[in-house]
């Protein structure tokens, strides 16, 4: 790899995503992938597979499921 | 703390005797086996409190229920086992803290007790935090050479697909990317809810990614959609 700071960048390019990193190292890497264009099209994928996850997983829970937890609590109190 | 709590006998007092007063209601009730007929004033109804704080999770619960028992009926039931589990240990519940992380805490517990303990050590398996990332590099070598085209792939799957691939991976990085992509939850709430140290927690989430990106990846591939533009471009 290259000494323009990519290999920092991908390293870090998870946490960046997650907005984990301090900003201090969060900074270096916007700055790093405003002027890099492999590491920034490697940080789109991510968002990418972030936004496909989010998209996927949406679920509505089945209408009876909320009653039924409704009356298993509402037992419970009836009964304590 | 405990020092503090130890030099303020006068505070404690009125407290340790109101809690006897309480705890002999109690025995009271218990013995006369029916509930006393003046529920304690003041204390508002932790039902309502519950029903009111917790129940609006259910939909997400059940979504994080699904993608860790991968079938709706162990699904519901994991539910449904979770908040009657809330809703014994409301008490202990700190009002203000975060009550989603402490509901997923509970969700995954009763999951790992109750569906997963006879299949294997959760904790074995994992990979050191230091290799992951490492190792990525070759894991994320892609059928399509450009990262455009592939981001492009990936946006137009259908959820099926995705779904399917999440389903695919190892329960540790399904949970910890689910965690983290789907509910937002930091690293630190992540190691909390899964009990691992965080480095854990970002191997198991880079190394989740990774495997999920290259399955999608190969999937559209598979399916020709949107191969790399170099090769795309010839077609017609």
């Amino acid at each position: 790899m290259t000494d323009c700071g990519c290999d920092k960048a991908k390293a870090e390019l998870e946490e960046y995503l997650h907005n984990e990193l301090c900003s201090a190292d969060a900074d270096d890497i916007r700055e790093h992938l405003a002027g890099c264009v492999d590491c920034e099209s490697e940080l789109h994928v991510g968002r990418v597979l972030t936004e496909a996850v989010q998209r996927a997983c949406r679920e509505t829970a089945p209408g009876d499921l909320r009653d039924q937890v409704l009356l298993k609590i509402r037992t419970i109190q009836a009964t304590h | 703390m405990l020092t503090q709590e130890r030099a303020r006998p006068l505070v404690a007092t009125p407290r340790m005797a109101w809690d006897e007063r309480a705890l002999a209601e109690v025995d009271s009730a218990l013995m006369s086996n029916s509930t006393p007929d003046t529920p304690p004033a003041a204390t508002p109804d932790p039902r309502d409190l519950f029903e009111e704080q917790a129940i609006p999770f259910l939909d997400q619960l059940y979504g994080a229920a699904l993608r860790m028992t991968r079938n709706p009926a162990d699904a519901q039931d994991l539910v449904q086992e979770t908040f009657v589990k809330a809703y014994a240990a409301f008490g202990q519940f700190e009002q203000g803290t975060n009550l989603k992380a402490w509901l997923y805490r509970i969700l995954t517990n009763t999951f790992i007790n109750t569906y997963r303990k006879k299949q294997r050590d959760p904790y074995k398996g994992t990979i050191s935090d230091m290799e992951d990332w490492q190792l990525g590099e070759a894991e994320s070598a892609t059928a399509m050479s450009s990262r455009s085209a592939e981001a492009e792939a990936i946006d137009h799957l259908p959820d099926s697909a995705v779904k399917d691939a999440l389903q695919s991976i190892p329960e540790d990085f399904r949970l910890a990317v689910y965690f983290a992509d789907v509910e937002g939850f930091s690293y630190q709430e992540i190691a909390d809810i899964m009990k691992t140290p965080v480095g854990t927690v970002m191997s198991r989430l880079h190394r989740g990614r990774r495997l999920l990106r290259g399955l999608l990846t190969d999937y559209a591939a598979d399916r020709g959609i949107h191969v790399a533009s170099k090769t795309g471009s010839t077609k017609k």
